[in-house]
């Protein structure tokens, strides 16, 4: 009874015994040697590297709860997209004369998006190169002016977004401790307007999408 | 002739192996399960919805490739449709029992674990396919308590998968029941093309030299199936 189902003439045993540990073997491999590396970021035989199949790996993903957040994830905006790259060069730190700091701001609205990442070049030591990273309103008269700081901190490298906290101007103040000039290499992307030469947030008049050597202008003769 | 320990040693096995999954209880996680835009239509679901139901049902069953392999495995020397018929509902009864109890008693099994033990049905199947069981240990375990009980653990699995949705309470019953038969006619749609498949086969001269490294391939398949499992359940299934 319910003998149905097998095979008439089956292997023999050393034959099904060789045949059984020949599929635990190549399943181990398979599941060692692909398997690991592209589900679990393991590579106990380094095949994964080797094979590229580790690349196929990515982080697990955690859904947010959007509704409870308590962030507004989606901004829109009437203003246009726009992207910018802005070289600053700034004299040494013991050179005061010729400037070894200014500051750099954008105008943006309310609730408005920065996307932005600089990096400082000529300069090795990251605590030579101190910044800080702030906005104000724009005043008339004797108006109190709204000030808010975003981050102190020396170093020569950040990347980051800013959602502006009120209508004004945002950016950053520069200053070069070090030894040598150096160039900071600012990227910026959202819904802001460039400041006009001269004007508050851009007193130093740099202009943007040019080489650091021409960010002051044409040089005089 | 074997003594009568020898004859049933099979069936305590397989009872053992129930009974050790059926204690083996984990908190829930997500093996691969029902994803992406069926489970949002599930957790959006607020009272019978027999007919999506049914159509995820036979989807799952249709693109298991744990499910298709064992039902090769079963079928793959059955020649007569009568006994096709007889271990397809032995199955059916199985997953189906253990589908609508996991659900309804929301007795929860760690899906990883119930899939590795599904990985291992395979294997057995293809060992036992090999006449493993006779010529290694000396008996041969009833092939329809085999098939019906991991038909139990199958429907665990099944369950498993249901219980990682978001599912309501209102109409649940309706909307289990839908899926299970939903469950049964995708595994008559695929039963049909994996038995045209098998009957043209067996007519080739072929068959028989490949038979044996087809069994394999199933055992092969159902190795991975099962170490794959254990991996997923030390990475992601250990809460």
């Amino acid at each position: 009874m319910a003998d149905e189902g097998r095979m008439a003439r089956p292997p023999s045993a050393g034959k099904v015994l060789l045949l059984t540990a020949g599929g635990l073997i190549a399943a181990t491999l398979i599941v060692f040697g692909a398997i690991l590396p592209a589900e679990f970021n393991q590579d106990p035989l380094g095949l994964g590297r080797i094979t590229g199949l580790s690349r196929l790996w990515a982080p697990p993903e955690v859904e947010l709860d959007v509704a409870n957040s308590g962030v507004s994830l989606t901004h829109e905006y009437d203003m246009p997209f726009r992207s910018d790259t802005v070289e600053i060069p700034l004299a040494s730190g013991d050179d005061r004369r010729r400037g070894n700091e200014l500051e750099y701001k954008v105008r943006m609205k309310k609730g408005a998006t920065l996307i932005y990442s600089w990096t400082v070049e000529g300069i090795s030591n990251p605590e030579e190169f101190y910044t800080e990273f702030h906005g104000h309103t724009l005043t008339e008269n004797e108006e109190a002016m709204t000030v808010a700081y975003y981050k102190k901190a020396t170093g020569i490298t950040a990347n980051g977004t800013l959602i502006a906290p009120f209508d004004g101007v945002h950016g950053w103040y520069f200053q070069n401790q070090s030894v040598g000039p150096v160039v900071v290499k600012v990227k910026l992307s959202g819904f802001y307007d460039l400041i006009p030469c001269c004007e508050a947030g851009n007193e130093a008049g740099i202009i943007a999408n040019v080489p650091a050597a021409e960010a002051f202008g044409p040089t005089p003769e | 002739m074997g003594t009568y320990m020898q004859k049933h040693q099979g069936h305590w096995l397989l009872f053992a192996l129930t009974a050790l999954l059926c204690i083996v209880f984990g908190p829930s996680a997500f093996a691969h399960a029902i994803g992406g835009k069926d489970a949002a239509f599930v957790a959006a679901t607020d009272g019978p919805d027999i007919l999506p139901f049914m159509y995820l049902g036979a989807k799952h069953m249709v693109t298991g490739y744990d499910h298709l392999l064992f039902i090769v495995g079963v079928i793959f020397f059955l020649y007569r449709m009568r006994d096709v018929a007889i271990y397809v509902t032995l199955f059916s009864l199985g997953h189906s029992a253990t589908l609508l109890a996991g659900v309804l008693m929301e007795i929860s099994v760690n899906p990883f674990l119930v899939d590795a033990v599904i990985g291992l049905s395979v294997v057995y199947k293809a060992f036992d396919n090999l006449g493993g069981f006779k010529s290694l240990f000396g008996f041969e375990p009833n092939n329809r308590v085999a098939v019906a009980s991991f038909g139990l653990i199958h429907g665990f699995g099944l369950a498993t998968k249901l219980q990682a949705l978001d599912l309501n309470e209102n109409g649940l019953v309706t909307n289990m029941i839908g899926f299970n038969i939903g469950v049964e006619i995708g595994q008559l749609i695929a039963l049909s093309i994996i038995l045209a498949v098998m009957v043209l086969w067996r007519r080739t001269e072929s068959f028989h030299r490949m038979a044996i490294a087809a069994n394999v391939a199933i055992l092969t398949a159902g190795f991975v199936l099962t170490e794959y499992q254990i991996a997923g359940y030390f990475n992601e299934g250990m809460v």
